[in-house]
């Protein structure tokens, strides 16, 4: 530890003398973002200033009696408005270079019982334009007065014109809009401010190590590798969220700015917010950049320890930096808001998160959601990194070698089994496929989008398997079972199903509104046929789920650490897949499926069992009633205090039951 | 004393055969054993690409080695096991081991003592004494980026000192280097054997091994193919010269297939 910090204290030295992440630093997140906030701001209301002058109506002078009512109507409203008309009549010899001139030109022509008022403008021009949209509102009001006074002689009242009068009223407030509307770009703004902000030392500190030649000299010294990544990534980190926090104060300071002092001028035009909800909205945003400062270090770090030259770093800095900008600006879209789901996107979630803060519709499991997302992505990658630190090919020469997926699939080995990097890249893959294709075929069809979910999940890992050529049947354990361990497998599901549904009860009870959403997306698949339901819901899900989590993850981490890790591992996935909410029940049913496929030796049995598990549930939504009848306790919206212990009990007892029958030594020994 | 048995490192190398290229698992260093005793400056020597700086940087903890055993052991003679341990006891020169460019001399030295658990009087006491005998008062407080090649030489030097190794691990450190430069590597190599040091290094200048080795390992194609004082070299070989031994022994290795 007390290496780390003197380690740090080089690489802080070291970056804080490159002039260029210094003006990266702190000059430009202090200095451009006011600048430009404010400019832009005063630009705005300058231009709108700007606007104020005088559009031409031109008419011919014989139509004065027709034009009189609307010119009376416009000086009567003058004042409300930003433009100002000149109404010029002209006598038609001169109207030809009249209608040239002036900005729209009014026929008037009388029909039976009307006035025909014809506006010929441009559409393409802005004054214009204006001027007719002008013209229109004070068409539409004379036609009100006229009508109004027409009622008034027939004896009858407004509301004879007008018997249904519809009113919309908006429950957010001016303040929550605007901020709706700034917060996303700002999210934007801050999360390109941390990109650079890490970037230039991150490439500085990792390839520039190598370029000045102190790698080496680095490597001499007595510490460990660890601790060498540990201080350059927390080095980096402290630039990158000083960058932050530098930002957030400039960007918090100019917005004070525009507050308390321009509004007088600026009138609706500048950005109001309540200041004690902006200043309480502050530490959310901050934990929330930290976290993600932390990620970007990593993330630069990760890529930078390829490149030979800061000009490679550059090369493959790029393209990330894109999508990593293109991710934050999901804040910007109006109709995306942050859930569980988006949550677990890195970057899309922190700036959707600010933008809800500055909506001022702030959850805080969802905040705290972000933060966690992010650090766990955080501590992934630097592991990665650490990894990478470790590896002499990386160090002393091009290295993606030791990424079995970046070499080619020729020169790979048979029955090689797939190391953690590519698990980890796998398993990411997955989840990015299921977020973006399944979501976009979600939202046109539930039904399908889970369809292709499923398809995913079993897809990708054979995929990984086929070009890794692993030996898929041993991996994944495709044999007969061993027979000695099936009742105590059984057991052991059926107190893991008991306890999930305690612990899901416990769920529903903390997270409601996200079990809610769950159970709809549920209904919409429950209208289809049997078949259809069950081929989705229950056997797509318990063959493409075992594959990836207990054949793919837990077959590798097994091989690669131990049994208990590669359980641990797999079920901690497998609960992550299903969301935050249902993380520990799902994770513990994970778990118990990873145990029976270690212990019965058998993919077969826990794709069985999984099957079996979600059959259930499709029993119980598509026949409620007759399930009601056989088994009641499992349709209850909530149980009795008398129920869940005795479920506790038959839990305990079934697991134990199931895990001593799996253990007894002369089965084991058989 | 520092002792390397069958030590190996595997490489992957490239070979085009027409339009594929195909991966070849070669050994760069192949079963190499040696040993460097206390008092003692041991010699590498071996034409480019035999693997010397393989060798010297898994004896310098730099690289783990695909196979084999290496042992360390401190002053008393007991054995270092971990590897921070064995680090610290090790003092690793090369042409790579280039010095932090924004740092001056002494800040660089400060940090280096600190990691090395120095106490503050210690590593200021042992700066002054470096600054003494390499004679780098004048420049000390230098960043580093504005030195002078041999400055940066001594400045290199300084950093090992500063570690105070067991072992010095040089590779060629005098490559490159003017007469004056190189002399003061040399001078500072003898004074490390005299207080009872040990000094492995590599070098492609035979008469300064021939003057300056206790004993000389011979390398070539990452095995090691002779072994001996210079006089046991030359009298194996019989020639007068290390520079007429080193061809024989050469020739010999690659069974008179290339002249040199």
């Amino acid at each position: 530890m007390k290496k780390i910090g003197i380690l740090v204290k080089k690489e802080m030295t070291e970056i804080l003398r490159d002039k260029k992440t210094l003006i990266i630093m702190i000059v430009m997140p202090l200095l451009l973002y006011p600048a430009l906030l404010i400019g832009l701001s005063l630009g705005m209301s300058m231009l709108m200033e700007s606007q104020e002058e005088a559009y031409t109506v031109g008419y011919l002078q014989e139509d004065e009696a027709y034009i009189t009512p609307l010119i009376s109507l416009y000086q009567r409203e003058q004042e409300e408005l930003d433009t100002e008309l000149i109404f010029k009549g002209v006598k038609t010899e001169e109207s030809h270079t009249a209608k040239e001139e002036s900005d729209v030109w009014v026929d008037f022509s009388e029909e039976q019982q009307s006035i025909r008022i014809q506006v010929n403008y441009t559409s393409t021009n802005q004054s214009s334009n204006s001027t007719e949209d002008i013209l229109q509102d004070l068409a539409e009001e004379y036609r009100e007065e006229l009508l109004l006074q027409n009622l008034e002689q027939e004896g009858l009242t407004e509301d004879f014109l007008y018997p249904v009068i519809y009113e919309a009223k908006d429950s957010v407030s001016t303040a929550e809009s605007m901020g709706m509307s700034i917060g996303g770009s700002i999210g934007m703004l801050l999360i390109t401010t941390i990109l650079l902000g890490a970037f230039y030392p991150a490439v500085d500190i990792t390839t520039g190590e190598k370029e000045r030649g102190t790698l080496e000299t680095l490597l001499t010294l007595p510490v460990t590798n660890f601790q060498m990544i540990m201080s350059k990534f927390i080095s980096v980190s402290i630039v990158a969220c000083a960058t932050a926090v530098l930002a957030l104060v400039a960007l918090g300071g100019s917005v004070l700015f525009l507050m308390m002092a321009v509004p007088a001028e600026l009138g609706e035009s500048a950005i109001q917010i309540p200041i004690d909800v902006f200043l309480s909205s502050v530490p959310v945003v901050l934990l929330a950049l930290i976290t993600t400062a932390l990620l970007i270090t990593a993330f630069c770090m990760c890529f930078c320890v390829f490149a030979q030259s800061s000009k490679e770093a550059n090369n493959y800095m790029t393209p990330i930096m894109l999508v990593i900008m293109l991710a934050s600006m999901v804040g910007m879209m109006p109709t995306v808001d942050l859930n569980y789901k988006l949550s677990l996107i890195p970057f899309v979630n922190v700036s959707l998160l600010i933008k809800q803060v500055f909506a001022q519709q702030l959850s805080v499991s969802l905040a705290l959601t972000t933060a966690l997302v992010n650090a766990a992505y955080s501590i992934i990658t630097i592991w990665v990194l650490a990894k990478m630190y470790n590896s002499e090919d990386i160090m002393f020469s091009d290295g993606f070698r030791s990424f079995r997926l970046f070499q080619k699939r020729e020169d790979i080995k048979k029955g090689t089994i797939p190391a953690t990097g590519d698990i980890g890249i796998c398993v990411i893959v997955v989840l990015l496929a299921m977020i973006y294709l399944g979501g976009i075929v979600s939202a046109r069809d539930v039904f399908l989008g889970t369809m292709a979910t499923q398809l995913i999940i079993l897809i990708l890992p054979l995929a990984l398997c086929w070009y890794m050529k692993t030996d898929i049947k041993q991996l994944f354990g495709m044999k007969s079972p061993k027979k000695s361990m099936l009742p105590g497998s059984i057991l052991l599901y059926l107190g893991t199903y008991m306890a999930v549904i305690l612990l899901s009860g416990i769920i529903t009870k903390l997270f409601p509104e996200d079990m809610q959403s769950l159970g709809m997306t549920f209904e919409e698949i429950m209208g289809k046929p049997v078949f259809w339901v069950v081929l989705v819901v229950a056997l797509m899900p318990a063959v493409g789920e075992e594959c990836l989590f207990r054949g793919l993850v837990f077959g590798s981490m097994r091989h690669r650490y131990s049994v208990m890790w590669g359980i641990l591992i797999s079920a901690v996935i497998f609960g992550a897949f299903h969301g935050v909410a249902k993380l520990v029940p799902t994770g513990l049913l994970g778990a118990a499926f990873a145990y029976i496929v270690y212990k019965t030796g058998s993919i077969w049995v826990s794709m069985f069992l999984h099957f079996f598990n979600n059959l259930l549930s499709v029993v119980a939504m598509k026949y409620p009633d007759a399930v009601e009848s056989v088994l009641p306790v499992l349709m209850k919206e909530e149980l009795s205090v008398m129920e869940v212990v005795i479920m506790a009990v038959m839990a305990v007892v079934c697991i134990t039951v199931g895990l001593v029958l799996m253990n007894r030594k002369h089965i084991a020994n058989r | 004393m520092i002792r390397a048995t069958n030590l190996c490192k595997q490489f992957e190398q490239s070979i085009k055969e027409g339009k594929k290229t195909r991966k070849v698992e070669f050994l760069a260093v192949d079963h190499a054993s040696l040993y460097a005793k206390e008092g003692e400056i041991v010699g590498i020597l071996g034409p480019n690409g035999a693997g010397k700086t393989t060798l010297l940087r898994m004896l310098g903890m730099l690289m783990t080695p695909t196979e084999g055993e290496l042992e360390l052991t401190d002053a008393s003679g007991n054995l270092i096991t971990d590897v921070t341990g064995k680090k610290g006891a090790i003092g690793y020169l090369s042409n790579n081991t280039k010095l932090y460019p924004r740092f001056s001399i002494r800040e660089y030295l400060h940090f280096l003592g600190e990691l090395y658990d120095h106490s503050e009087e210690e590593i200021e006491a042992r700066i002054g004494h470096i600054f003494e005998v390499l004679d780098m008062e004048s420049f000390g407080d230098n960043r580093i980026d504005k030195l002078s090649t041999g400055q940066t030489q001594r400045a290199s030097i300084a950093r090992c000192l500063m570690a105070d190794p067991q072992l010095y691990i040089l590779d060629e450190p005098t490559l490159g280097l003017d007469i004056l430069s190189a002399d003061a590597i040399i001078r500072f190599m003898q004074e490390q054997k005299e207080s009872g040091k040990t000094v492995l290094y590599s070098t492609h200048y035979l008469e300064e091994a021939e003057v300056l080795c206790d004993r000389i390992y011979m390398i070539c194609k990452g095995k090691i193919v002779a072994h001996g004082t210079p006089a046991e070299l030359k009298a194996q070989t019989q020639t007068d010269t290390l520079r007429k031994a080193f061809h024989v022994i050469y020739d010999e290795a690659t069974e008179g297939g290339v002249t040199v």
